[in-house]
């Protein structure tokens, strides 16, 4: 219950050491283990509803798969509202078929996200998933989709090692950790020259991918790093320690990757411990995304991350979307909700092709769909199923309202 | 030693930052369970809610009145979560039964808050006029840190004179050392015992409140308290208000302190310390004297 290797919003809790505690740590355990069945009961959206559909092929059972309870609700709600909108605008149907949407809480680890993901596929029997927030859950469910030949489309987890082997059945419409870091290397090297970096994160798999993949690009393109530190993930509330670190070592930039509630406790203290005047603070765009925006506020004023997405791009079909998505939500989309949305997109155009719903045709197709006309801009599926896209340097700005990431450029690669 | 201090001093401070809300929330646990012999796993969720009603008044920066206002609609929930828990408790016997009754309270207010408040993290701002940052040695250091520590001492002082120097501080801590005694002399120990479960978890809710610009407020948040303050205690040994201070000043910097000498093994620092205590020192290092 320790250590989970997610991508995003986590939120450390209970590590039971204490004695008087030991009964406890059980306690919870059980409680933690009951919530697998419980939440994952709560699902079943539209269940049997689904009529026969209208166009050549038949109504496509398609599982959603995303947290509904525990930390990263906010995520899974973002990509349940991205999933719908898509379906929304396409009158129920991906690629002709209409669909019939099962709703799985994924909750917030393996103990729940596998068991899930077990269900959709033996029991509901859907002919593909979309989802998984977590990074730990899509490598613990990866292998049950591959042996039963259903295609996954990952729609958030960013752990490299998801598509490290290019199953047939396993997509990713979001990214990889490194591959955000990577596209920051360059232009940091550019912008602090003659100076060094300091490199701090989270202290788990999705920190080390991200501040590897950076300081690969960055030290490639001449740029020296001036530290390195990994604070204890899940248990770090205090990083005024840490920031003398950064002080002491005289680095004219920082990099770092944060998400949930260390994101906001890190980019709150760096301002209030006075750094972010002085030393430039950049990161994996987790860093400022979403609700942690939100509780940052102007702490996270002059922040600049990379990410392959925010809601200030600059294109026609950004703006329809963004309209949309306010429009029926009344909040302007994250990343997450593009992610789902774009997975949509790709279940869309593979159904299309294929001319048919069963699992193993969707999965064929899938590697024919060609480029994918996303908010984030158009991007296609790499050889190992990774989304091939555009990564946006963004900053910080108040904006109407609140704060946004405002694009400043579109990076290099 | 100088330029070390020089080096470590806003580390200093922090610790005492911390341990000044860790010794606020910790030492009604430790009273509690000194004087009533519950073990209150509710305890983390009393401050959780402080935090909260933190996010709830001053979502929006607001001047140091309306932080005092909210630190003190802290204290008045605090002070009826902890009557509602100490009226639950006092029938139940077996501190294991105690705990399965009150960790199932925790989860169920820890719950309804998010249910309210919603699963996102959620910032509590330094009110107005203490959220800049002063030098200190020449380094930028948050005021609201600072009123941290002053606070941590009011409280400390405060507790001090109450349990040490009053006729009622003197019944607290009789009913600590013999209860049955107590009620010979006619006093009714249930009364002082929901008094001091009500104060400490009105102290709780506060600590949370005060902790929520430093530890934000999120679901998780209980249980990390909880944890943080059952280790005061034990360091510091049950039912006694010196050793709360003593084990929340070790704890607070023994966790900023760790992180900035030994980064490596921060991590077990902490509970390397509780260990050692407990092999030296099983009762805590200032245990209440002839506390059960």
């Amino acid at each position: 219950m320790s250590v989970r290797h997610a991508t995003v919003k986590q939120l450390g809790r209970r590590a039971g050491l204490v004695p008087v505690a030991a009964a406890l740590a059980l306690v919870l355990a059980s409680c933690g283990g009951s919530s697998v069945s419980g939440g994952g009961g709560g699902g079943g959206e539209d269940g049997g509803g689904a009529t026969e559909g209208g166009g050549d092929v038949g109504p496509v059972k398609i599982g959603l798969l995303v947290p509904l309870s525990g930390v990263y609700a906010p995520l899974g709600e973002d990509m349940e509202q991205g999933f719908e909108l898509y379906l929304e605008q396409n009158e129920g149907a991906l690629g002709g078929a209409e669909v019939d949407l099962v709703t799985v809480d994924e909750g917030e680890g393996p103990d729940t996200g596998v068991p899930a993901a077990t269900r959709l596929v033996t029991q509901e029997q859907v002919s593909a998933v979309v989802g998984i927030v977590n990074s730990a859950t899509a490598l613990g469910a990866k292998d049950t989709f591959v042996e039963s030949k259903v295609p996954l489309v990952v729609a958030n987890a960013g752990a490299n090692d998801v598509t490290a082997d290019a199953s047939p059945y396993i997509w990713r419409s979001s990214f990889t950790n490194g591959g955000v870091a990577a596209a920051l290397g360059a232009h940091v090297a550019e912008q602090v020259g003659d100076g060094s970096v300091y490199l701090i994160s989270a202290d788990y798999a999705a920190g080390a991918e991200s501040t590897a993949g950076f300081r690969e690009t960055f030290e490639a393109a001449g740029g020296t790093v001036a530290g390195e530190a990994a604070t204890p993930f899940g248990t770090t509330t205090d990083w005024q320690p840490f920031l003398n670190g950064i002080r002491e070592s005289g680095a004219s930039a920082v990099y770092t990757f944060y998400a949930g509630a260390e994101a906001v406790g890190f980019v709150t203290q760096y301002n209030q411990f006075g750094l972010a005047g002085e030393i430039p603070l950049y990161g994996a765009g987790f860093l400022t995304e979403g609700g942690v925006l939100e509780a940052q506020g102007e702490a996270a004023l002059g922040v600049q991350t990379s990410l392959h997405y925010s809601d200030t791009i600059d294109s026609d079909r950004n703006r329809e979307f963004v309209e949309a998505y306010q429009a029926a939500y009344d909040e302007v989309p994250t990343v997450y909700a593009v992610q789902a949305y774009d997975a949509a997109a790709a279940l869309d155009a593979a159904i299309e092709t294929a001319g048919a719903t069963d699992s193993e045709s969707i999965a064929q197709a899938l590697s024919e769909v060609g480029e994918i006309d996303s908010p984030r801009g158009p991007f296609t599926f790499d050889e190992n199923h990774d989304p091939e896209q555009p990564y946006y340097l963004r900053e910080v700005q108040e904006s109407e309202g609140g704060f946004s990431n405002a694009v400043l450029s579109e990076l290099d690669q | 030693m100088l330029g070390w201090l020089d080096a470590n001093t806003a580390t200093l401070l922090n610790g005492l930052a911390l341990a000044s809300v860790l010794f606020v929330i910790a030492v009604g646990l430790s009273l509690v369970f000194g004087t009533m012999d519950v073990l209150n796993l509710a305890h983390g969720a009393v401050s959780l809610v402080g935090a909260y009603v933190g996010v709830g008044l001053l979502g929006v920066q607001g001047s140091i009145g309306l932080f005092v206002a909210a630190v003190l609609l802290a204290a008045a929930i605090g002070l009826v979560l902890g009557t509602v828990l100490a009226a639950m408790t006092t029938s139940v016997t077996g501190h294991l039964r105690q705990a399965l009754l009150t960790l199932g309270v925790a989860l169920i207010v820890a719950e309804l808050v998010t249910e309210v408040f919603g699963n996102d993290v959620q910032r509590v701002r330094a009110p107005i006029g203490l959220d800049g940052s002063v030098s200190v040695l020449g380094n930028p250091y948050p005021v609201y840190r600072l009123v941290m520590v002053a606070v941590g001492i009011v409280v400390a002082v405060g507790l001090y004179v109450v349990l040490e120097r009053t006729r009622l501080g003197a019944t607290v801590r009789a009913t600590v050392a013999d209860r049955d005694m107590v009620e010979a002399v006619g006093i009714r120990t249930t009364f002082v015992l929901g008094g001091v479960f009500a104060g400490g978890a009105a102290l709780a809710a506060v600590g949370g409140l005060l902790a929520a610009p430093v530890l934000g407020a999120q679901p998780g948040l209980e249980d990390t308290i909880l944890l943080l303050a059952l280790v005061v205690v034990v360091i510091g040994g049950l039912g006694s208000l010196r050793g709360a201070l003593l084990g929340a000043v070790l704890v607070g910097q023994v966790q900023v302190l760790g992180v900035a000498l030994l980064p490596e093994i921060a991590s077990f620092l902490l509970f390397g310390a509780m260990g050692l205590v407990l092999l030296l020192r099983p009762a805590g290092l200032l245990p209440a004297v002839g506390a059960k």
